[in-house]
């Protein structure tokens, strides 16, 4: 599993995830920072992309590919786009 | 503890609920007798083939079954070794130069397949600082090939050039060089990239590399079949071009072509290449035969598009819903997976072959009835092709009985 990232995303990140993923959430699953997307939303390849494009738009970043192994829950997520936000300044 | 392919449970929910119930399984589907390139015995049943991606029908031209024979019997039946050990003979480096030849390029590594071209190159040709911008579309042995590298790989949306210009300009200031991996013609769908504004988007940036993959376009689009840069006049601009041999040029194998000075040095430093038996002789002597005939194929092409649009006219007129124009892929679209299978089963027992294509391999999770044209067909097995959609069409619902269309009109 994942080690702890440390960091924390701000409540305005994890929001605006949880907006997007209003449409996205088939199973019904509560979202909350530590929301699996494989096992709670049961996401697979094709719906990670679909949904990692719709938050690039929103974010207007580059989510690289490279990330996406590391990316279990929606905390994860947050951290990684405030990351990426933070490098395109 | 779970079992070695548990984690295969969706994929087998996927197959068993879609074929379990005991009709053909199409992704098990045998040629028992090859008649031509456009006909094969499948079962009993004698078979009209639409999707074989054989677009200039080049499988049994004379020329090249002749070369292959001789080939054959002056050099055997194998190389047995790998392009950089034993496995380079003189038919390989006669095909290398045909390609530069083609292409007008400086340099050319010819792979044994086009996966491996991609997974090969794709792998290697950027590093650790470097970023690959991909079109979401593109086909799996791209994907696998950048997942094997050390640069950031980067989505655009498909034939979106705005949007790539927008992730060029993020990317402005970081000093990695850039790679634009695009397909002239996208498999699936059978539509075009959108090659003069995505060279516009590259012109504006510094250290951007063009990559594109002619797999469909080669011999289909331009007057000599160079694919989408002739056709758009613009083959300066892609910097490299990987292709391959198994579908217009009728045989197996792949390439790419590049005039960047440091080139060969990919031929030491690609997995895929080093790592992999050379192509036989034989499928290299009909290789080079075939290109040959590819570059003076203009009549073919032009059989080709005439095929295209009558299969196109003749499904759009029926009802179905095709989501290719004036393109070889001509792929119509089920409403789902269960429906396509259906469809699918109704065009094979009657005759005809289709690709059955589902998602997820599919763009915007389509279930199509894939039809790719060649050359050779004519007009009468063409008329017969569509005659059988329409009856299948109507037989799983997707189109309503001619006579009712009629009293609805009039």
């Amino acid at each position: 599993m994942n080690a702890p990232t440390g960091a924390e995303p701000s409540p305005d990140t994890l929001a605006a995830l949880y907006e997007i993923l209003k449409s996205f959430n088939k199973t019904g699953a509560e979202l909350g920072p530590g929301t699996r997307f494989s096992e709670d939303l049961n996401f697979d390849s094709l719906v990670v992309m679909e949904f990692i494009a719709v938050v690039e738009d929103d974010f207007d970043i580059s989510v690289p590919l490279n990330i996406l192994p590391d990316i279990a829950t929606i905390k994860d997520l947050a951290v990684a786009v405030e990351k990426i936000v933070a490098a395109d300044k | 503890m779970a079992g070695l392919l548990d984690r295969f449970a969706p994929l087998m929910g996927q197959r068993d609920a879609l074929f379990a119930d005991g009709g053909t399984d199409p992704f098990q589907v045998k040629m028992d007798r090859i008649f031509s390139q456009t006909e094969a015995m499948i079962g009993n049943k004698r078979t009209i083939l639409v999707g074989t991606n054989n677009y200039l029908g080049l499988t049994f031209a004379p020329e090249a079954l002749k070369a292959a024979h001789d080939a054959l019997e002056a050099c055997g039946t194998g190389t047995t070794g790998s392009r950089v050990a034993n496995g380079t003979y003189y038919g390989h480096k006669e095909l290398e130069v045909a390609l530069c030849d083609f292409f007008g390029k400086e340099h050319a590594m010819v792979f044994s397949t086009g996966f491996l071209a991609n997974l090969g190159i794709l792998s290697t040709l950027m590093g650790p600082e470097d970023y690959i911008l991909m079109d979401a579309d593109c086909h799996a042995s791209i994907y696998d090939g950048v997942r094997g590298s050390s640069a950031q790989i980067i989505r655009f949306k498909h034939n979106d050039a705005a949007d790539l210009d927008k992730r060029l300009n993020r990317l402005a200031d970081k000093p990695g060089n850039k790679l634009i991996v695009i397909e002239g013609i996208y498999s699936m769908l059978g539509d075009k990239a959108p090659l003069a504004d995505i060279v516009a988007v590259k012109k504006k940036y510094e250290n951007v590399y063009l990559l594109s993959d002619e797999a469909h376009s080669l011999g289909v689009l331009g007057q000599y079949g160079r694919g989408l840069p002739e056709e758009v006049g613009c083959e300066d601009d892609v910097d490299f071009i990987v292709g391959t041999f198994s579908k217009s040029v009728g045989t197996v194998g792949g390439f790419c072509v590049s005039s960047h000075p440091q080139f060969n040095i990919l031929r030491l430093a690609c997995r895929a290449y080093v790592f992999t038996a050379s192509l036989p002789p034989s499928v290299v002597a009909s290789a080079t035969v075939n290109l040959g005939l590819v570059k003076s194929g203009g009549a073919l092409r032009k059989r080709l598009m005439r095929n295209a649009q009558h299969l196109h006219s003749g499904l759009t007129a029926l009802g179905l819903k095709v989501a290719s124009e004036n393109s070889p892929v001509v792929a119509v679209v089920a409403p789902d997976p269960l429906v396509a299978v259906a469809f699918w089963r109704g065009l094979i027992d009657e005759g005809v072959y289709v690709n059955l294509a589902l998602p997820p391999a599919t763009p915007y999770g389509y279930s199509l009835l894939r039809a790719s044209l060649c050359a050779a067909h004519t007009e009468e097995q063409l008329d017969k092709v569509i005659a059988i959609f329409g009856r299948v069409a109507t037989k799983v619902g997707l189109i309503e009985p001619v006579e009712h269309k009629r009293s609805a009109v009039g």
